[in-house]
């Protein structure tokens, strides 16, 4: 149904009111919405880089601080970008393996989380008593962790993947469990009149009524699983990694190359959010027949 | 007889506020083969928890719901439901729609079966359709060809035009109407309209508020199409609003039929 003329916007609304009709198509412009937003986010990072870049002037002139200002740092950027060492491995390395440790942990956050966020939502005597541990659990900071992973796992990989792990899980599976209990009865009633099966009521009905918010679920545990990857590499004595470079500039003073680390974190977080989820996202908008036509 | 309530009381309670609500109380109603049986009555005087209880959504508190003789447990496909709100799946084409609730055969077989239903509703053209580009009276024309297409014994509609324009009601009325007289199927039919009640049904049970009871039944023989301005229609009508005037409900129904339990007696 969903079939768009080959007139622009202007004309066709000139010839319905001509002809007389009621309903009509046009030229869609998807072009322009995203020019529009390439637009919002470049104003949106100009703004970031600006109060970057007058704090740094002036730090640099009243206390004579090593401060990189965003030229000094963008050049070393393509430098590291074109293979230049830092921290004793190039930028490339440090990336990849700070993401290898984030996607093993945001794996087995997104596993168990939807799985247990779907029986919570299912089982209302679970919900009242399981949700209080995962509120608990929400409200230890990611820093916290730190001296729990380290007694369950020493210091070292598991240690990062858990901490990742344990603080992307919980919004994962609030989401999930409330946009089960959000889905409408009478979804639940068709397909009960019906004689459907649970796993035919499972997923034909309650996973795509409850996938925008389980979506949201995710997007908020990456975030979180992202921040505290850093903060945990930090810490746990990881030699290589975002995090490890930037926690290393306290001794080394290489302060530019932390900057590096922070825009590749910026830029990985943004992608993310703007290429994946927001694709995603209007993916299933469009598939649960959410963007209602004019 | 296809299905009945036998002296039966529903109540609802909230254990956390300590207040409960008598839906029903000792209500008794027989529905036969081929009946076109309306409910109607004031809002909260417990037309719809009736049905829900036939579509077994809900169980009694006290008596007991038959379907063919047996007790009803739980919803199924021999008891389909049109269902007052909208709802269609909206990530689910109309052919979908349909298809989901045909009880047997492989997906072919399935959407064959959708396809020859919702031709009945005039709506083939637009199997393709999702469910936001139909009107309100489009959608419930689905329902009511998803519900067909699951071949119940026993059709319970739920105000299923309430929330639409008078114009389109009217025709979704008569097309129940030949399809109900083509189909040979039973069908409870819940209404706070009269006279849509008049215009349609074989019996009109009406019931009142606070809490929920029967209070009077028509048997109406008019054949159809029935013209609302007749003087048997005429009549009826003035019978039943003066019923609905003496019953104790209109005042029940302003206090939003609730109703105060204290801890010891429930």
């Amino acid at each position: 149904m969903v079939r768009k003329g080959p007139v622009e916007r202007k004309e066709a609304i000139e010839r319905a009111l001509r002809d007389g009709r009621s309903h009509f198509e046009f030229r869609s412009e998807t072009r322009r919405f995203l020019l529009s937003n390439s637009i919002n986010i470049a104003i949106g990072i100009a703004l970031v880089v600006a109060v970057w870049w007058v704090v740094a002037e002036v730090m640099i002139y009243t206390r004579g601080a090593l401060f990189p200002t965003p030229p000094e740092t963008i050049s070393a950027l393509w430098n590291a970008l074109n293979g230049a060492e830092l921290n004793g491995e190039t930028i490339y390395y440090h990336t990849g393996s700070s993401m290898m440790r984030w996607g093993t942990g945001y794996a087995i956050a997104l596993i168990i989380g939807i799985a247990v966020g779907i029986s919570f939502g299912t089982l209302s005597r679970l919900y009242d008593t399981g949700m209080v541990s995962v509120y608990v659990v929400q409200m230890i900071p990611g820093l916290a962790w730190v001296p729990i992973a380290m007694l369950i796992f020493g210091l070292g990989e598991s240690a990062t993947v858990f901490i990742i792990l344990m603080t992307a899980m919980p919004p994962i599976i609030i989401n999930t469990a409330g946009g089960i209990r959000q889905v409408p009865p009478v979804y639940n009633r068709v397909a009960l009149m019906s004689g459907k099966s649970r796993i035919s009521l499972f997923t034909s009905v309650l996973i795509p009524a409850a996938s925008l918010s389980i979506i949201d679920g995710m997007r908020i545990g990456l975030a979180n699983g992202w921040r505290v990857l850093i903060a945990a590499e930090m810490v746990l004595g990881a030699m290589v990694g975002l995090g490890a470079t930037i926690y290393d500039s306290r001794y080394s003073l290489d302060f530019v190359s932390a900057f590096i680390c922070i825009m590749v974190i910026c830029f990985i977080g943004l992608a993310i959010e703007k290429l994946f989820f927001a694709g995603l996202e209007n993916a299933v908008r469009n598939r649960l027949g959410l963007d209602k036509e004019a | 007889m296809l299905a009945s309530l036998k002296n039966v009381s529903k109540v609802f309670v909230n254990p956390r506020t300590g207040k409960g609500l008598v839906a029903l109380n000792d209500v008794s109603i027989q529905v036969e083969q081929g009946d076109f049986l309306c409910l109607i009555g004031p809002s909260g005087c417990g037309k719809s928890t009736t049905l829900n209880l036939l579509a077994g959504f809900e169980l009694p508190s006290e008596g007991e719901v038959l379907f063919k003789g047996k007790p009803i447990t739980g919803p199924s496909p021999e008891r389909g439901v049109v269902f007052q709100e909208f709802s269609l799946y909206p990530w689910m084409n109309v052919l979908q729609n349909v298809a989901f609730s045909v009880r047997s055969g492989n997906r072919s077989e399935r959407e064959e079966i959708a396809r020859k239903h919702l031709g009945l509703v005039g709506l083939l053209d637009f199997a393709h359709a999702m469910p936001n580009e139909l009107s309100g009276g489009m959608k419930q024309r689905v329902a009511i060809a998803r519900t067909l297409a699951m071949d119940p014994d026993l059709l319970l509609m739920d105000e299923p035009f309430g929330s639409l324009d008078e114009q389109t009601r009217r025709k979704l009325d008569n097309e129940v109407l030949s399809l109900w007289k083509g189909q040979g199927k039973t069908v409870v039919f819940v209404t706070h309209s009269i006279e849509e009640a008049l215009m349609l049904g074989t019996r009109v049970v009406l019931m009142s508020a606070s809490p929920g009871r029967i209070n009077q039944e028509w048997k109406i023989d008019l054949p159809w199409p029935r013209d609302p301005l007749s003087p048997e229609m005429t009549a009826l009508k003035k019978d039943i609003v003066k019923s609905l005037q003496v019953c104790s409900c209109a005042n029940g129904a302003s206090q939003g039929g609730f109703i105060t339990i204290s801890g010891s007696e429930e």
